[in-house]
């Protein structure tokens, strides 16, 4: 397919447990540091693994300014705190634009778990004459852009795209053909995800979780850490990025999904999906394998994702896989699930921007199944013009989107 | 120059039949899908009217595998994909030849898989949980055990914008034809009966309550006290013009147009109709049709005081008051991610049939409504294209024009 119109990343918002606000991010990015920490949002006395990567420093009053914080879920807290942070770093002043042109799109795995860990609490001690209310007005994932699109007063299309841990890239790919279609102005889209117990006693379960540190990549990796975060994008058509002299961190060149049609949670044995969402990606994109000059992997961490992850990027990316960089925040935040690809999607972004590409950290040794250039531990320079975020979420839903740098005189990867 | 969406398939698990011409014949004759729901006495809840699927199995749609990886929204959606992939007329060989993408909406997911693992968890601890029921805790669930069992690897994904969920995901797959990601698509929507969304629903006052309290689910009726909920699975496939054309596929209609809109400033007082308008305005205009070549109007009405009678006023607004105007939630009842996707089946027989469903229970429509044209027998009808309305709970609109294929 060939798109009818650009799409420029003009805002970035990201709320993570290493920092908030894109400065602050991405130098505690580059330093490598990680957010791993006890959970304290339940008691994990009867688990096995005790670490999460939670944010601690997180004020919803300082960004929740016409709905009342109390009154909704963390994860929509999270997300309107992205959201404003990717409007005033678009500086874009949505009192000089029409709200209803301005569409919200977030991604999710888990909506706002809290409501309903709060409504089973009650339920098993027998309590639950006065609850059930929040499971509609708090609960349902929706609410998480309906109340971005709620405090921000914006009218476009609102939607939530709940493809798990891919979801991020999932609304950041349906805002961008908004865009395009001229059904919206602006849109924010990302992703949002709150810590989790149901989520945490899941991964616990599977064994898939790390018990100290997430180490992707390496031979002796344990598994992921479960994490929270949000980040939006603010995105616009290019002409009107130029038009009110927006400055451009990229533009999003194409997209590639795919499913694998093969198992919940095991990926197909043989990457088959993650591969041919890469590849459509590059078609869309118009890009060549050999242009691709960074891969923000998925990397969980997890044994067998790392390993299939890499037999996916060899396989769409023949021997250029050995020479493109790729690594995984995962290393420093954790899973943030819905919000990772999200949040992946603008360290692309600002890998174009600055010349850098964040480091796999706690990478320790080599692995035979994983032997790509996953830039151990300490960041590096290095001119990135196009960019590729890979994410894969349970069901086997595979996403691949690609960000390219934007110059006056053209797109400078053709 | 976009491409056409053609639909070139359907079906549907619903309280009235897994037939779509069934389903259109038992709404025409005003039956009730409706039971009373008994089971929640316990927690407080007194019966009242529900839509359960009783007879559904899934085991007459899934066959020669296990069905224990499915929750019933999973099962739902499956099976009635099975159902819309037999009606597309896809052959195996097209099938293995094209990447067939899936939509799903749904407003609660797997809300009760999430919360009985969470409670399995609370009270036998942490180890004891299912691993099986894990994979099902994320909302994407039903998507993709449809592409698992049914074996469709394009574009899977889920919509989530509460009772509007399902006509959004025919929209956001008509767009993904459009812009031309892929060539073929089943999109519509699901959610399962579960204790969870009828707590939610009933303490937050939506549902209409027991008949013997007065409750009543009719649309735009003068007594009506809310809505009765309900559950089902109803897809489309979606297919782009050409290529339906190419293999000489029957098409059913078109999705000509559609459009989301967002009220910010729901929860305040005085909400009214204009997101509702906006969405009917911008779907016209997606469609590049006039008010006045809409021959009919399938209304979201399933019996809530506020919401109805917005709609109404958004109707009156927009179109011809004397436009046909049905309501097919008084047999159905609320069906959530379904909803609008059961609507769309309706108007797809009825373009087949020359009947309009009419509403039924209305006897007394609401003296505060803008005067329309609400039909409350089944009406003969000749209609070439039709407005599809799905409203949420929130203060959001969607509207989805569909007309005949033979309309220019």
């Amino acid at each position: 397919m060939i798109r009818s119109a650009s799409v420029a990343v003009t805002g970035l918002g990201i709320v993570s447990s290493i920092g908030t606000g894109r400065r602050q991010f991405w130098d505690a990015l580059l330093a490598g540091c990680s957010g791993f920490s006890r959970v304290k949002s339940f008691d994990t006395r009867d688990y096995s693994v005790h670490v999460g990567a939670e944010i601690s420093d997180f004020y919803p009053e300082d960004y929740v300014l016409e709905l009342q914080p109390a009154m909704i879920g963390r994860t929509s807290q999270l997300a309107i705190a992205a959201s404003r942070l990717a409007l005033q770093d678009g500086a874009l002043d949505l009192a000089d634009i029409d709200g209803d042109r301005v569409g919200v799109c977030v991604g999710t795995t888990s909506g706002e778990p809290h409501y309903i860990e709060r409504f089973d609490d009650q339920y098993v001690q027998g309590c639950t004459e006065q609850a059930g209310q929040e499971l509609l007005r708090g609960y349902p994932c929706h609410v998480v852009p309906f109340n971005i699109a709620k405090e921000l007063g914006l009218g476009g299309e609102v939607m939530m795209i709940p493809t798990a841990c891919a979801a991020g890239n999932y609304a950041i790919a349906h805002a961008c053909d908004l865009l395009c279609a001229g059904k919206a102005d602006f849109m924010l889209a990302g992703g949002a995800d709150s810590f989790s117990r149901i989520t945490y006693t899941g991964f616990a379960r599977l064994g898939a979780i790390a018990p100290h540190v997430c180490q992707p990549f390496d031979r002796n990796r344990k598994g992921m850490i479960p994490g929270e975060g949000a980040a939006i994008l603010l995105l616009e058509r290019r002409e009107l990025a130029l038009a009110r002299g927006a400055r451009i961190y990229c533009e999003v060149a194409g997209y590639g999904l795919s499913c694998d049609a093969h198992h919940m949670t095991a990926a197909h044995p043989e990457g088959e999906g993650a591969a041919r969402a890469i590849k459509i990606a590059l078609a869309q994109s118009n890009i060549r394998p050999d242009g691709v000059d960074y891969i923000s992997a998925h990397g969980t961490g997890t044994p067998t994702n790392d390993r299939l992850e890499t037999i996916a990027v060899k396989k769409a990316f023949g021997t250029h896989a050995y020479k493109v960089p790729m690594s995984s925040v995962k290393s420093m935040l954790g899973h943030t699930m819905g919000a990772a690809s999200a949040i992946e999607a603008a360290v692309c972004a600002l890998a174009i921007t600055y010349g850098c590409i964040p480091p796999t950290m706690h990478w320790q040794s080599g692995d035979s199944d994983c032997d790509l250039d996953y830039v151990p531990n300490t960041a590096r320079k290095h001119e990135v013009k196009v960019a590729m975020n890979n994410a894969y979420a349970f069901g086997g839903n595979n996403s691949s989107l690609v960000l390219a740098a934007y110059s006056r005189s053209g797109r400078q990867h053709q | 120059m976009k491409r056409r969406v053609a639909i070139t398939g359907f079906g549907l698990i619903s309280s009235l039949g897994d037939s779509p011409s069934l389903f259109h014949q038992q709404l025409c004759e005003g039956k009730n899908g409706l039971g009373q729901i008994v089971e929640y006495e316990a927690q407080g809840f007194e019966p009242q009217p529900g839509g359960r699927v009783v007879s559904f199995a899934a085991e007459t749609y899934l066959k020669g595998r296990p069905l224990r990886p499915l929750d019933r929204t999973g099962k739902l959606f499956a099976a009635a994909a099975k159902l819309a992939l037999e009606s597309s007329g896809w052959t195996a060989e097209y099938l293995a030849t094209h990447d067939i993408g899936v939509v799903l909406g749904t407003m609660f997911g797997s809300m009760h898989t999430i919360s009985h693992f969470d409670r399995q968890s609370l009270v036998e601890g942490p180890s004891c949980v299912s691993p099986m029921d894990f994979s099902n805790t994320v909302i994407n669930s039903a998507a993709a055990q449809t592409a698992i069992w049914h074996k469709l690897r394009g574009i899977n994904s889920t919509i989530a914008s509460g009772a509007t969920s399902g006509l959004m995901a025919i929209g956001y797959a008509a767009d993904l034809i459009q812009c031309g990601q892929q060539m073929a698509v089943l999109a519509g929507g699901a959610d399962e009966f579960c204790f969870e969304a009828f707590c939610g629903l009933e303490r937050a006052g939506l549902l209409c309550g027991p008949a013997s309290k007065g409750g009543c689910a009719v649309p735009f009726d003068g007594r009506r006290t809310g809505m009765a909920l309900a559950e089902a699975g109803a897809l489309l496939a979606l297919e782009d013009w050409d290529s339906a054309q190419a293999r000489g596929a029957s098409v059913l209609g078109e999705i000509r147009g559609h459009a989301n809109a967002y009220n910010a400033a729901w929860n305040q007082a005085g909400r009214g109709p204009e997101a509702i308008i906006r969405a009917m305005q911008c779907a016209l205009e997606d469609a590049k049709l006039s008010p006045s070549a809409i021959d009919c109007i399938s209304a979201s009405a399933n019996g809530s005081v506020a919401d109805d009678r917005n709609e109404a006023r958004a109707i009156g607004t927009v179109f011809n008051h004397g436009v046909a105007l049905t309501a097919i939630k008084s047999m159905i009842g609320e069906t959530l991610g379904a909803a609008g996707v059961l609507q769309s089946i309706d108007f797809l027989e009825t373009m087949r049939n020359l009947t309009l469903p009419g509403i039924m229970g209305l006897e007394q429509v609401d003296r505060e409504l803008v005067p329309l044209n609400f039909c409350r027998q089944p009406t003969f009808i000749s209609a070439q294209a039709a407005l599809i309305s799905s409203l949420g709970f929130d203060g959001h609109a969607c509207s989805l024009i569909i007309t005949s294929p033979q309309l220019a």
